[in-house]
């Protein structure tokens, strides 16, 4: 049997408030059937309406805190996805809306890249990590300080070119549920996961082909959120970093049960 | 170093600056449209402006966000102190102002009302209106950039890493105050593309309206054969940066290198496409 712990780690566009984080990040451990655990990172569209309601709506639900969650095909995606279109539209906060606000959110909506991931037979012979994604938000799957996947295979210089995202619309949806990327990877004890959304994964993947011991070992030594928040800030003042919101998820794969809870104040 | 690639932010908001012909010219009417160049002129505008707003919108109970500064400076018939000259095209509460934050040009139009469609399907809406179609006396096209020029001005000064400022001038005559204060056309714009931010120099861009329903030219990358003033305005105009390019091409302009950001003879629905491609700045840097 091995067991996975994971921490999430986020830091808003430089000039917006930590409120305005409008990236969604969200983990649960196994359900009741054993299914699980599930991890998902998104990213709102800045342009959007809605749009960190959107992406943490679509975080939440995928890991079955709004309904179930939807099995990893595209058949189940694509009606999940409209009962998530349905919750966000009939938003409560929404009666408060200003003309400007109907207007936007009629027209324009909101959209999000997705990543959602299900880790597998922990206790079987066979465990491992399927996954799903639409867009630049990405599955670092790394062994010993090396990239074993990379998840979907986004080269450094191949982000923000990529359209795929889930739309609050419905017309689109079939479109864009078909153009979803699937992918599984074996696991093993000391394995770990980074989800990231596209700023960090861009970040991440550069990095890689320049020093990936160094960066390896600087992402698994994160230990605190002020401590994730200096690491982005430096790279965007060295321009390294697209100003961006940013997310980082990591999920180590380990033998023991996590021994405690850590919270950062 | 790339020039034009400052994303627009509150931090770093982005300037835009039209500036709006009122000349008496403007009273004729715009090929089939029905409607005057000054109606549709100031349809445009209001329709842009709209567009400015609810891009910043963002979220209920949120105030739009403070993306860009807004100013409308007519030329010719002014409202405010009759007579010919410059001044602050805003109507209502905003009557008079300069350069307008987002969030306080979306609190404040002069009016909501019902509106015809730009594109002249047969739909009209209830929208906010900014601008009122005004036309009459000449064309100080000199005196509108110098009032502009300080403005912009005053904003590069206050705002050196944000994306230099947009000046789009709609127009359909020709300048009758050239030279002004000793300095010709030419020298006015001079002055004024010579402001800059460290993200690159203010761009003047130019949007040619005729009465006759020719052939529209947009973006053009050779001055050679355009029809009059289009060689003139050509001089004038800036070169379009690379995300206006970017922009020009993903709505379907063969954009080609060297292209000015210009356009001539252009009915209504391609001068609001004109104003979105050319208030369209980087969503984040690359």
């Amino acid at each position: 049997m091995i067991h996975s712990r994971q921490v999430v780690f986020y830091a808003s566009k430089h000039g917006n408030t930590e409120a305005e984080w409008e990236d969604g990040a969200a983990a649960a451990p196994a359900d009741a059937n054993g299914h699980g655990p599930r991890f998902a990172v998104a990213d709102g569209a800045t342009q959007g309406f809605g749009s960190a309601r959107w992406a943490q709506q679509l975080v939440a639900g995928f890991v079955g805190d709004q309904g179930a969650a939807p099995d990893l095909t595209a058949n189940a995606l694509y009606h999940w996805v409209l009962d998530m279109q349905d919750r966000w539209r009939d938003d409560p906060r929404l009666a408060g809306a200003t003309d400007l606000q109907r207007i936007k959110q009629a027209n324009v909506g909101s959209f999000a890249t997705f990543l959602g991931c299900e880790l597998r037979d922990l206790a079987g012979p066979r465990p491992h990590w399927a996954a799903v994604a639409l867009g630049d938000a990405v599955l670092f799957h790394v062994r010993d300080r090396t990239v074993v996947t990379q998840f979907p295979p986004i080269p450094a210089d191949g982000f923000g070119s990529n359209p795929d995202g889930l739309p609050t619309g419905s017309a689109t949806l079939a479109d864009m549920i078909g153009r979803a990327s699937f992918a599984r990877g074996d696991l093993v004890a000391g394995d770990q996961l980074y989800f990231a959304t596209d700023a960090f994964a861009q970040w991440i993947a550069a990095t890689d082909l320049r020093d990936r011991h160094a960066l390896w070992t600087t992402l698994a030594g994160l230990d605190h959120p002020d401590t994730f928040r200096r690491l982005v800030a430096d790279q965007r003042a060295a321009r390294e970093m697209t100003n961006d919101d940013v997310t980082l998820m990591r999920v180590w794969i380990d033998r023991a049960q996590a021994a405690y809870l850590v919270v950062c104040l | 170093m790339d020039r034009y690639r400052q994303s627009v932010s509150r931090s770093e908001p982005g300037c835009v600056v039209i500036l709006l012909d009122r000349s008496d010219s403007m009273k004729l009417a715009w090929g089939r449209t029905g409607a005057s160049l000054a109606v549709g002129a100031a349809l445009a505008v209001n329709n842009i402006l709209l567009d400015m707003c609810i891009k910043a919108t963002t979220e209920v109970n949120a105030p739009v966000r403070h993306y860009f500064d807004v100013g409308i400076f007519s030329y010719g018939a002014r409202v405010n102190t009759p007579g010919e000259g410059v001044e602050s095209a805003f109507g209502g509460v905003l009557a008079g102002r300069g350069l307008v934050p987002l969030p306080e040009l979306a609190e404040h139009p002069m009016a909501v009302r019902e509106e015809p469609s730009i594109d002249l399907m047969p739909v009209s809406a209830r929208m906010p209106v900014w601008v009122d179609p005004v036309h009459g006396y000449r064309t100080p096209m000199c005196q509108a950039i110098e009032v502009a020029g300080a403005h912009v001005f005053d904003w590069a000064a206050g705002h050196p890493n944000s994306f230099p400022p947009i000046v789009i001038n709609i127009t359909d005559g020709m300048v009758t105050d050239s030279p002004h204060d000793g300095a010709s056309l030419h020298d006015w714009v001079k002055r004024l593309t010579s402001i800059e931010t460290n993200d690159g120099a203010t761009l003047f861009f130019n949007i040619f309206l005729s009465p006759f329903e020719v052939a529209e030219i947009v973006f053009p990358s050779d001055p050679t054969g355009l029809p009059a003033p289009g060689p003139d305005l050509f001089e004038l105009s800036s070169p379009l940066p690379q995300p206006m390019i970017d922009n020009a091409r993903v709505d379907g302009y063969d954009v080609q290198p060297g292209a000015r950001g210009l356009a001539l003879n252009v009915g209504r629905s391609t001068l609001l496409r004109v104003l979105q491609i050319g208030t369209r700045v980087p969503d984040r840097p690359r």
